[in-house]
């Protein structure tokens, strides 16, 4: 297996916080790695160091081979590392379709308008937003906004997808159908980097996870074993009782 | 004066209103895009009229084929200004880049009047006009109002079907969205600005061609540009344009009956009335 991207020992603090703390992880070609750790851990943080919002105060970070760190954020994406937000940012005059032409036309790809179109409507047909095409993104639903950022961000054809909490916020059917789309991305062959608080959804989403507490690395492992890890239970599951549930739910 | 009358003037108004609303273009794409006021736009107003002078009687070109040249010169003068005054204010509080773009309209206008002072210029321009019972519209304007109709149809073509104009208008919608997914978007404003510039330079070569004009003009042209990107909503170029023309229709309407000094006191009252009770503008159909 190949990495598609390492980040080498990377800090990144703010005023006196550490958000980021020297933290070093691998990414093989076409894994799941969710990204897990109590709030203000440093995930978010992490996303926006490697794909260019922030520069790190230090370490490296090296995608498909080639040094990114402190590249500007459309030179990162136009590499074919494309990213969801936490808070969703549709360009809310436009359309849906009109927002993930734009992904495509400035994504990996590069391309020109009447293919970026088709590869648009692609896209928001594949995240099932097929019947909301013509529709201003500002006349979204949350969960139809969470949809758009993930088809925004496939339209641009990436190799890799940061997603930021895409489950965050919709409800339990939503949740359901979201995970079927971001299964079916890596059946595309696209590798993706996950946050998420939905522990069941990651824990059953993801080959490997990385744990972060105060932006070290907490642990690291298949879901099972970090459910297990007792010091994973202690600093973000908190409950013994809860993790052996979802230990025993991964392995179902 | 008979309703013919008052229907020419209310026409040869549009006409000319709709050459303030190809200026208003270039103000209100600029704020559209990047939330900056750009109080050097008189200043660029007037840049178009002297450009249409000395193009026209140091080097003999005729009138209006200075209009590709002062796009192009307006551009390049916009981008140098994005650079100078504008790109470390983006992203700050806009009384900075308020502030900025001010004290450069100053020391423009400034170093204008050390050269040319404040005499009256008047370029000579002719162009048959039409006639229509008793009213003759004069072919400056008509033809001032085609060129502006070419360039608001070409930067509508430019914003809308065009990668480039994509790529604006997502910008103006969310920057930090638009460079995730790949678009330079410091280049961008840069371009937007520059745009912006070059239609305030071609309004205001166009204006000459209609009006003397002095190297203070740029004022009275400015304030007619806030008031119409007011109506038509702001950051909005096509309500822009459609500004311009009620603007125009207005002092078309009003010029029959009363004094020109006037115009302004009955615009501004406009311009308040419109803030208060439309703060979204008249003509805001739809913001790029
Ligand atoms: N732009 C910023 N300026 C200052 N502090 C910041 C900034 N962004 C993040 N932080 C701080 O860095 C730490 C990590 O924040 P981050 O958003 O990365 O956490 P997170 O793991 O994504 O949390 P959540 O699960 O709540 O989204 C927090 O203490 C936060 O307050
Ligand atoms: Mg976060």
């Amino acid at each position: 297996m190949t990495a598609i991207l390492e980040v080498q020992e990377v800090g990144k603090s703010f005023g006196g916080v550490r958000a980021v703390d020297r933290l070093s992880f691998v990414i093989e070609e076409r894994e799941i790695l969710g990204l897990i750790g109590p709030n203000g851990a440093g995930k978010s943080t992490l996303f926006n160091l490697i794909n260019g919002v922030f520069r790190p105060d230090a370490g490296r970070v090296r995608f498909c081979g080639a040094d990114i760190t402190g590249a500007s954020p459309h030179r990162v994406a136009r590499l074919g590392l494309a990213r969801t937000h936490q808070i969703v940012q549709p360009l809310e005059a436009m359309t849906v379709l009109e927002n993930c032409a734009v992904g495509a036309c400035f994504g990996r790809e590069n391309l020109p308008r009447a293919r970026a179109q088709e590869a648009a409507r692609e896209a928001a047909v594949f995240v099932g937003l097929e019947d909301r095409l013509d529709t201003p993104a500002a006349q979204l639903t949350i969960a139809g906004k969470k949809r758009l950022e993930l088809a925004r961000a496939l339209a641009a054809q990436p190799l890799l997808l940061l997603l930021d909490e895409v489950l965050a916020g919709l409800n339990p059917t939503e949740v359901e159908r979201m995970i079927g789309v971001i299964r079916r991305l890596r059946e595309r062959g696209i590798t993706i980097l996950i946050i998420e608080h939905l522990m069941q959804a990651i824990m059953s989403l993801s080959d490997r996870i990385v744990v972060l507490n105060y932006g070290k690395r907490l642990a690291e492992g298949t879901p099972a074993s970090v459910a297990n890890d007792p010091q994973v239970i202690e600093a973000y599951l908190g409950d013994p009782a809860l993790a052996r549930e979802l230990a025993g739910k991964t392995r179902a | 004066m008979s309703l013919f009358g008052i229907i020419a003037s209310i026409i040869d108004g549009v006409l000319v209103g709709s050459v303030y609303g190809l200026a208003a273009m270039g103000l209100t794409l600029i704020w559209g895009v990047m939330d900056v006021v750009n109080l050097t736009h008189g200043s660029m107003i007037v840049a178009g009229m002297f450009a249409l002078y000395l193009l026209t009687s140091v080097l003999g070109i005729t009138p209006y084929a200075t209009l590709l040249p002062v796009l192009v010169g307006g551009f390049l003068v916009g981008l140098a200004l994005y650079w100078i005054a504008v790109h470390r204010m983006i992203g700050r509080a806009p009384l900075m880049s308020l502030l900025s773009t001010f004290s450069v309209n100053l020391v423009l206008i400034g170093l204008g009047t050390a050269v040319w002072g404040t005499v009256l210029f008047n370029v000579p321009v002719s162009f048959p006009g039409v006639t229509w019972q008793r009213y003759t519209f004069p072919g400056t304007h008509l033809l001032a109002a085609a060129l502006t109709a070419v360039i608001a149809a070409c930067l509508y073509v430019f914003l809308y079907r065009t990668r480039l104009g994509k790529a604006i208008r997502a910008v103006a919608g969310n920057r930090q969205a638009a460079e995730l997914m790949g678009i330079p978007t410091t280049r961008v404003l840069a371009l937007a600005f520059a745009l912006g510039v070059a239609l305030a330079g071609v309004s205001g070569m166009l204006i000459a061609t209609l009006f003397p004009f002095t190297l203070l003009s740029g004022d009275a042209y400015q304030l007619k540009s806030f008031v119409v990107i007011v109506l038509g909503g702001l950051g909005n170029p096509t309500g822009a344009l459609l500004g311009g023309i009620a603007l125009g229709l207005l002092e078309g309407l009003v010029t029959p009956f009363i004094p020109v000094s006037w115009t302004l006191v009955i615009e501004f009252a406009l311009f308040v009335t419109v803030l208060i009770a439309f703060p979204r503008g008249v003509f805001a159909l739809r913001r790029s």
